[in-house]
Order: structure tokens, then sequence, then C-alpha cells
């Protein structure tokens, strides 16, 4: 248990920043005040939340810093996205998203189907990506809002968010269109006033950037139609009541300035990226890379190993001291592999083989050599197991896949 | 999800899985009897075989003196094969004895299984039963005779309830009363059935139905009655015409052009005075798309059709 831990699940949660900690402690000790309130100590107080709004302001490309609201995360955010447009236009009904959204989304989406809206989900193909086209036939006259996110927390898939709300905002400039933006902001520049002009609401979360769990962003751009989602106060100009999260929305500020400054080295985490899975590729026979032919985010593999189970992998590498993720059934809690790889319809070969990983800029190069080093052993162990593995060929049995299809057919 | 696995479930698998001496990982050449239960579909999957020692006089006697087994799964399924296993081999049981070991024998020996991991242990105690089965074919002996319900044996023909995993519902109704389940959820955690897409879970003749007629409860009244949508107001205002305009002037027009030039267009959809459309060929990748759509594409049927018309490019 002594092992030192390598840490290869940032699209999960990362490490708070050492420069993000030290500056939002004084907003822990001394700097308590209330920002709301008129006497001169909470001045100060107040200064910092803006300073850290226009950092915030700055990672977005937002054009001015009204546009910029802190929630309590991405989760908050989408919420407030999805009911705060469907608010503002209450004669439309109609809500279009994706299926490979995350669940504070497209759960968000199916509840607002149960109370009485309609909702297009649009499919993804095998490589996980979009068909304009599905789009444009499911926009309608009482669209009201469609979101589609910017980058796949699973496969690392890249949405063109760019075109696609251009599209929406060509057909219908009431529509509202949102992306959620909580894997790509700190990941891929952004730029909402110049290269994403047609995107009505971004939403994003502080802890995958090396902020702390419980804060995030919005942005909502100026003359969209837009209903506030928390009331009950003034903060925020209004548009997210609730006395503000002082500390960490300051740190949230510290780091989108440093995730900024860090972007031009997304070089190095594509090299790093390109080494592992050519070195996995090598070494590992029947190994897929969901998304492989997408542009996909310079910090996220997901690996598919065919014929064996993702949860015995993690937990193999977890005794090593390696921390990952996986889609498969028997790691979410739910029976079924994850709603994105059946979205992608991935082969349930592998399907239930995932192993996700995702770094960040503390990654280092010794750790992706670890994992190389330790995953084709874990995963040849497993497969020696596995009835669907002829280990004296090193290749699935003979007929293993009719038996697959037949089960499929029945 | 935390992997509340106990000391002993971690150990089994580990030592499984790093292939320790003793452990029981692999198939018996020439055994006595082999069962499998699961399938790759279904996330798990194990193989079970058994080699007994011979009763030359009666075969009932014969006892089971190794056991080894073949999985696909995650850590729980491995550590219950692996445990299964080694019960069988430390109390060298006859196949009928063999019979009795259930699934929550396996989860005692294991120190316990998440309740979500229960069916990990149900497919030991599954594929044992299949292998016992075969031994019992090929042994001669009377299948009636090892008080397995005659069901058991037709269980796999009969009517499908719960698609997702291919469980019958002769299977099902043996294992909600085998293990006592109580709830839709419980019997999600037992055997998975309608875990996963859960639409078997109401249906008519589904899972409740299923737990309702056993337990002889009534359905009573909680079927909750979900705001219908609103039905699509359909303003049938579309401009047949105007749509089969456009089409004829992009096929004579546009197309005859862009052809020329080594390109093409396809039309995406025409909604009104909305035209979306992908240019194609050396059109797709050039650099003056945007103003081809434009010029091209939207002049000429702004000019022949409709000057309200837009083209938006997709």
């Amino acid at each position: 248990m002594t092992k030192p831990v390598i840490y290869l699940d940032n699209n999960a949660t990362t490490a708070v920043a050492p420069e993000v900690r030290e500056a939002l402690l004084p907003f822990l000790e001394s700097q308590y005040f209330n920002p709301s309130s008129s006497y001169d100590p909470a001045r100060a107080v107040r200064d910092a939340m803006e300073n850290a709004r226009e950092s915030v302001g700055r990672i977005l490309g937002a054009g001015s810093l009204t546009e910029v609201i802190f929630t309590a995360g991405g989760t908050e955010g989408n919420n407030a996205a999805l009911s705060g447009a469907l608010a503002a236009n209450p004669n439309r009904r109609h809500i279009i998203t994706t299926a490979v959204e995350h669940p504070a989304v497209l759960e968000v989406a199916r509840e607002l189907e149960r109370r009485g809206y309609r909702l297009t989900v649009l499919p993804v193909d095998k490589s996980g990506q979009l068909d304009a086209r599905d789009l444009v036939h499911a926009l309608a006259r009482d669209t009201a809002v469609v979101s589609i996110m910017h980058a796949n927390n699973e496969t690392g898939a890249i949405f063109p968010v760019d075109e696609l709300s251009r599209i929406v905002k060509e057909t219908d400039p009431t529509i509202i269109f949102h992306t959620d933006a909580t894997q790509s902001v700190g990941k891929l520049p952004i730029d909402l006033s110049d290269k994403l002009p047609h995107v009505d609401i971004l939403t994003f979360s502080g802890h995958k950037l090396h902020a702390p769990k419980g804060i995030g962003a919005m942005y909502v751009r100026r003359g969209v139609r837009w209903r506030p989602f928390m009331l009950g106060g003034h903060q925020e100009r209004g548009r997210r009541a609730g006395t503000e999260n002082v500390a960490f929305a300051v740190g949230l500020g510290v780091a989108t300035e440093l995730a900024r400054a860090a972007l031009p080295d997304e070089s190095e985490l594509v090299r790093l990226q390109r080494k592992l899975e050519r070195e996995i590729r090598a070494r590992v026979t029947h190994t897929l890379i969901n998304a492989e032919e997408a542009p996909r985010l310079p910090n996220t593999t997901s690996f598919a190993f065919e014929y064996i189970e993702g949860e015995g992998i993690l937990f193999a590498l977890g005794e090593q001291g390696i921390c990952a993720s996986s889609g498969s059934a028997c790691t979410s809690g739910s029976l079924d592999p994850s709603h994105v790889l059946k979205a992608m319809a991935v082969p349930f070969t592998a399907a239930h083989g995932s192993l996700r990983i995702s770094t960040s800029r503390y990654t280092t190069e010794q750790e992706i050599d670890t994992l190389i080093e330790i995953l084709p052993g874990v995963v040849a162990s497993l497969r020696r197991m596995s009835p669907y593995w002829d280990q004296s060929r090193d290749a699935p049995k003979e007929g293993v896949d009719v038996m697959v299809q037949d089960k499929f057919n029945s | 999800m935390p992997w509340d696995y106990s000391d002993k479930t971690r150990q089994l698998f580990l030592d499984a899985v790093s292939g320790k001496p003793g452990t029981h990982l692999g198939a018996i050449e020439e055994p006595d009897g082999v069962g499998r239960h699961g399938s790759i579909a279904c996330g798990d999957a194990m193989e079970f075989s058994l080699r007994v020692d011979k009763n030359s006089d009666d075969p009932r006697q014969d006892r089971i003196v190794e056991a080894r087994y073949m999985t696909f799964g995650c850590t729980s399924a491995i550590a219950s094969s692996e445990a299964l296993c080694r019960m069988i081999e430390e109390k060298r049981p006859t196949p009928i004895e063999a019979l009795k070991i259930r699934n929550a024998d396996i989860t005692d020996y294991l120190d316990g299984l998440p309740p979500q991991k229960l069916h990990c242990s149900v497919m030991g105690a599954e594929a044992l039963q299949a292998a016992v089965v075969d031994w019992a074919k090929r042994r001669g002996v009377d299948v009636d005779e090892l008080g397995i319900t005659p069901e058991l044996l037709e269980e796999d023909e009969g009517r499908v309830v719960c698609r997702c995993f291919n469980l019958t519902e002769p299977y099902i109704r043996r294992k909600i009363k085998e293990m006592n389940l109580r709830s839709l959820p419980e019997v999600a955690s037992a055997i998975k059935a309608g875990g996963a897409c859960s639409a078997c879970q109401h249906e008519p003749g589904g899972l409740q139905d299923i737990l309702d007629e056993i337990h002889g409860k009534d359905r009573g009244d909680d079927e909750r009655a979900r705001p219908q949508p609103p039905q699509e107001k359909h303003t049938e205002r579309t401009p047949y015409q105007l749509a089969k305009e456009i089409e004829r002037v992009v096929e004579n027009q546009v197309r005859p052009r862009l052809q020329r030039d080594g390109g093409d267009i396809e039309i995406v959809e025409i909604r009104d005075k909305l035209v979306y459309c992908r240019l194609l060929g050396v059109c797709a990748t050039c650099a003056g798309s945007v103003q081809t759509l434009r010029f091209v594409v939207e002049d000429a049927l702004r000019q022949e059709v409709d000057a309200d018309i837009r083209v938006i490019s997709v």
C-alpha cells in the first residue's frame, strides 16, 4: 500500500494545483467577508472574485465579464443551461442532444422529456462522430435548445461545435446552442468571441483543471434569452442566487490562468498519448482504440482489449498503484457497458474490456513508461483466464465471433 | 464504483491472475463433465470442467477430485470461480452432493460479495450444475436422480424475458424461488435480469409480473401516469412546389457547373426557403467553399426560384 500512486484518471478529477491552493487559502482564513457586504473589508473579497471572473473570461475568450457566472460545477451548469433555455422560450417544446453526452445533460434531457418536452437524441457513428445531416433533419420549428458536448469524457472525441452551432443559429437564431465543455476547457483553445461565435451557453467544471471540486462556471452570451435556475438572491447579477463560493472561485481563477499558460505545452501530452498508444498496440494484440478516427483530446485514450473484462484490468492495475477508469459494465455499478461505447456500437467482445487513460500536465513520461511496462502483462494474464481466448495461438478461440453473433441474433 | 471486496475476494483474484500454484485456472483434458454459463455479450461467462474418481460399481458414488475454470469477467467473477474450485476439491463431493453448493456458499467462502456482484457467484453455481448434468449424461446416470427439477434442463428453451442477457422465464422463475428474490433490484443484482435496458421489468409478463405471481402480491396502482408529450402540431405548409423548383435548379444549373470543376453538391434538406447542402469532391475541401455556396448556389436559387432563399452549408 506504500506504492506511489500513478494517477491516470484526470477526466474523472484532477489534483488541486499548489498555486491554486495557496491562492484560495486566505479566503478561508482572514478574508472571510461576504462579497455583497458594504463595509470596506468586503471590498477586497469582491475584487478578488472579479479578478477570478476576468481570468475565467479570458480562458473562454468571453467578450464581457457579465457573461461569466460562477456555479457549483459542471452538473449545475448543465441543469441551468437546459432548464433556463426552456424557461425563457415557453412556446418551444423540443430539445436536441446527443447519445454520448454526460448524464448531467442526457439525464436532464430525459427528465424534461418525461415532463412533456420532445427529445431528439442524435446518434454517433463507430468512431464516435456526429453526422451534421442528422442535426439538420432534427431541427424543428419548436426547437428550443440544442446541447452538444465539446469533447467526450470517455473517448476524448471532439465534436465540431463551431460548425454545428453555426448550422443551428443560421437556421434559427432563437434556438439556444449549449455546449458542455467540461472536458475541453484547459485542454483545447476556446475562443467564444472569435472561433465559437454561435455558441450561446458554455458550461464547465473547475475540478477537471486543477481547481477544487464544487466550483465551475457558465458562460451565457450577452443578449441570449435565458432564465436563471437558482433563485433567491441578487448575486451574480441575479443570474445565480446564493452567497458566492469565494475561495473556490478565486481558486478557479488561478487554475484557468495556469491552464491557459500551459496550453502551448499540450504537444507534450500528444507525444505521450502517441507513445502510449503505439507501445500498447505493439505489445498487446486485439487492442482497439475507441474513437481513434475522430479528432481527440490530447490527454485521453480509451483502449478496448477484446475478450476480457475491464474491471479486472482496473483492479490489477490498482494493485500496482495505477489509477485509471473503465466503461465496462462491472465498473459502472449498472450491468450495461457505458452508454458512450454502446452508442458507438463498439463490438461487445471489446466494450466490456475498455480502459480509459487520461493524463494531465502533471503526468510524467516515467509514469506512462510504467504503465506501458505493466499493462500488457495484466491483459495477458486476464486473457489466459478467458474462455474465449486460445492461449496457444495468442488469439481468440475459433468460432467465438460466430457464437457472439448467434447470441446477438437470438 | 469503489471496490468493496473482502480481503479473501481480493486475494483469490490476485492469486488467480498471477497464476499462483494451487489455483485452478484452465480446462481439464478429457473431462468427465463440462458446464458453461453466461456469454461474452452479457459481460461475464464461465466454463467449468471436472474430473471424477470413478466408482466402478455405482457411478453415483463417483467423487470429484479435480475442478478447473476459464472465466471472462470482473474481479468477483474470477474470485468466485476460484472459490468454487477450491470448495469442491476440499470436500471431494460426489457430483450429486456438489449440486447442493449454492451461490450463497460461494459468497460465504468469499466472506461476502457486494450486492450488485451477487450474479458472479450465481454464475459459478449455474456452471457447476451444468457440468454435473453433463457428467450424468456421460456416466449414464439418470438425470432425474439428480433431483434437479426438469425445468432446469429445459429452461434454455422457455420464453425469453430479459433480452439483454437472454434469460428465459423458467430460469428466472427458478432463481427467484431458489434465492427468494423479492424486488426488481434484487433480481438484477442476483441474476442480472432487467439490469441493463430495464424494458422487461414492467412490461406485461415481465419481471414485476413474475415476482408478483410468485409472491402473490397485488399489482397495486403503482403505474405512474406519465404526462403525454404534446402532439406535434403539423401545420403542413411545406411548399412542395418550392422544393421541386429548388431541386430542379440545383440539378440543371448548379450541379453541372460544379461538376465541370470536379466537384458536386448534395442537398441535405430543403425546409421552406432554407436549403441545407453539402459540397462534395474538390469543392468540399476547397478553401473557397463558403464563397461557392454563396455566389454559385445561393445566387442561382435566389434568381431562379425565390429571393428569400438562404443556403446553409452542412
